[in-house]
């Protein structure tokens, strides 16, 4: 073994041990369409077999990012790798991925075997392989006799599973999904979730998802990467994300949130206290860093708060309304307004005082955003 | 506290009487319209219709009932001969020939106007390019033709710069050659519309979709592009089929003195030769015939819905 090669080998230890277990990875990957940057320097990595979601607003750069790992989009730059291969230069036909689009794009002139089979004719099975596969894919959808239908002829629920079925018989290593449940009802959304992520346990394949709905991202993934303006805004498990969110766009985005501006008096051991005015002080955690006289932003979950009647003191209820298993509660304190989802029961009304409560452990606390 | 309106004074949907009111209201409506195509479509084709059975005399029509004209067209009478058949077969033959040939040109042109000029001002120029011969009046273009083609025109004096006055490029003179290739040039325009409508309509995704499940692009063309895009051909085909094989004016202007289609033997039988009857006759043999074809258009893309 010659110098050159025991220090190229040491200079990237990691990679080479972990190559094998990445699926989907863009290195500093830019899009720009005319002024605009739809994907700013991007890095992602996902590993074989996992369930990762792309979530953010729209014009946020998911679904740019997610054609530019099908092909659809030409980098500007940086690498695109998909299982184990540089596929930066290769057009969409010859790259390993197949994707199930936002409206199915089902073939409305073939039958519902015929869209499902499209991609096998091309890739020298025979006959008999390509109908065992076929049907075989109708079963795992669950929709083995529909086969001689047109798209057309089928609900949106059943559109949706040819369009599950075509892209995986071609049996992808990566299957890219761009918000396939956005066109469907409320409770066919909630059964497809559940049937995706049964889908995915069975065929094993990595999934790329994308969506703008932190409740579909939080049900089905393995790891949530929370975009804003083409850049990566945190990357972590969907725990990690509620729970512990790095900035308050991302408190904002995953989950209902209040977000109050103050002053920061404290800082030690992790944790911060937060001057807010007539809301009076609290405490949280915060990796920002903060310094005693700095503005800072603190996020505090609806579900967290606890509201204590008092007697002529304190902030006020403006508003209670009954939201199904919870109440909803505005209150209101100088300038701020906080609500806070309390349990059915006896609770202080309209007009009432209260003393609002809250674990220091609950609370998040930001750098002040300038806007 | 809000008032509830009775519902006995809301109008009721369900009332039959409601119902005749609005239909009534949309027949008033309509009427000018039909009153319009009665009198001037409807009428004259029912008088035609009833004239090809009748018989001609030296100054008018005898309204003796037979069908000796229709045996005449056909072919069946020892009188005549076979003379209208065989241009009537002629004629779609010319007919096919345009269809054909306006579908070659066409289909390229409105696939690069529809996926492959991204810029929408060329686009927008390109459409018009199009559209602009079908500012000037179809005559207009068969004359302009007319000078091209014709005797001392542009294309003979240009042969004869060149020394090619007798050679076979001269047979494009008043010829069947002239014809389709002054109807190709008129009705081209009409087929890029439908192709590209059609095309313009065609999802993009669907083109990924094929792209992604790894066909390239020449099996995506053939498997996707093609097949969606035939409901637009078979319309754009019917329409440059039925008037083309119908025409009188371009081989009347630009064809020879044999080259005669069906519509100029009509012409002639309710001009020079005054026989209204025959030439109503050969009239409804055309219409048969575009009905059929039509028909058969109809038919296809019926098929092609479900």
């Amino acid at each position: 073994m010659t110098d050159a090669v025991a220090e190229k080998s040491q200079d990237r230890p990691v990679e080479t041990g972990s190559d094998s277990a990445v699926s989907v990875s863009l290195r500093n990957a830019v899009k720009r369409y005319g002024d605009v940057t739809a994907v700013d320097h991007l890095d992602l990595e996902a590993k074989q077999g996992q369930f990762l979601t792309l979530l953010g607003p729209s014009g946020c750069g998911k679904t740019t990012t997610l054609r530019l790992i099908g092909g659809f989009e030409e980098l500007d730059e940086g690498r695109v790798r998909v299982a184990g291969q540089d596929v930066t230069r290769i057009p969409p036909y010859r790259r390993p991925v197949t994707t199930v689009f936002q409206q199915y794009a089902l073939f409305p002139h073939l039958s519902v075997r015929k869209n499902i089979e499209y991609g096998l004719k091309h890739g020298g099975l025979n006959r008999k392989e390509i109908d065992s596969r076929v049907t075989e894919m109708m079963g795992l959808m669950e929709i083995p006799e529909m086969g001689d239908r047109r798209p057309r002829q089928l609900s949106g629920g059943q559109q949706q599973r040819v369009a599950l079925a075509r892209a995986l018989v071609m049996k992808p290593p990566v299957l890219l999904l761009d918000e396939p449940l956005g066109s469907l009802d409320y409770k066919l959304r909630k059964g497809m979730q559940f049937e995706l992520k049964r889908i995915h346990r069975e065929v094993g394949a990595t999934f790329v998802y994308v969506t703008h709905d932190q409740e579909e991202a939080m049900t089905m993934s393995d790891r949530i990467i929370v975009m804003r303006d083409g850049q990566i805004e945190q990357d972590g498990r969907p725990k990690e994300i509620f729970d512990a969110p790095k900035t308050s766009f991302v408190a904002d985005f995953i989950g209902d949130t209040n977000l109050v501006d103050g002053t920061v008096t404290d800082s030690r051991d992790g944790f911060v206290t937060v001057d807010l005015g007539a809301l009076g002080r609290v405490r949280g955690t915060s990796e920002a860093g903060l310094a005693s006289g700095e503005r800072a932003r603190v996020s505090i979950r609806p579900t967290d708060v606890r509201v204590i009647a008092t007697k002529g003191q304190g902030a006020v209820v403006t508003d209670a309304v009954l939201a199904g298993t919870h109440i909803a509660m505005k209150i209101k304190a100088g300038e701020n307004e906080v609500t806070a989802h309390v349990p059915r029961g006896s609770s202080p009304s309209p007009g009432e005082t209260v003393l609002l409560e809250v674990e220091s452990e609950r609370v998040r606390v930001f750098e002040a955003e300038s806007e | 506290m809000t008032e509830l309106i009775p519902t006995s004074e809301l109008p009721d949907s369900s009332d039959p009487d409601h119902l005749v009111k609005r239909s009534r209201g949309g027949f008033f409506l309509g009427a000018p319209v039909f009153l319009w195509m009665g009198l001037f479509f409807a009428i004259p084709y029912l008088l035609l219709f009833l004239q090809s059975f009748w018989e001609p005399t030296a100054f008018g029509v005898a309204r003796d009932w037979s069908l000796d004209n229709y045996r005449e067209v056909l072919g069946a009478s020892q009188l005549a001969g076979d003379i209208y058949l065989p241009t009537l077969f002629k004629s779609i033959k010319i007919g096919a020939m345009v269809t054909a040939f306006s579908t070659a040109l066409a289909f390229p042109l409105a696939y690069l106007l529809a996926f492959k000029v991204k810029r929408s001002r060329n686009r927008m120029l390109l459409y018009t390019l199009v559209v602009v011969p079908l500012w000037a009046s179809y005559l207009l273009r068969a004359y302009a033709w007319k000078v091209i083609l014709g005797q001392n025109g542009l294309f003979a004096s240009m042969l004869s710069i060149l020394g090619l006055e007798n050679t076979f490029l001269s047979d494009l003179l008043y010829s069947e050659a002239a014809i389709v290739i002054a109807m190709t040039q008129i009705f081209t325009p009409f087929m890029v519309l439908t192709i590209y409508a059609v095309l313009e309509r065609l999802p993009q995704n669907l083109i990924e979709a094929s792209k992604d499940l790894g066909v390239g692009r020449l099996s995506t063309f053939r498997r996707v592009v093609l097949p969606l895009s035939l409901p637009g051909v078979v319309a754009g085909a019917t329409f440059t089929m039925g008037l083309s094989s119908g025409d009188f004016v371009a081989p009347m202007l630009v064809g020879g003195e044999s080259d005669v289609m069906i519509a100029n033997q009509i012409y002639s039988q309710f001009g020079a030769t005054n026989n209204w009857p025959l030439g109503s006759a050969i009239a409804f043999v055309l219409l048969a015939f575009v009905a059929i074809l039509v028909w058969i258009s109809t038919v296809a893309e019926k098929r092609e819905q479900i």
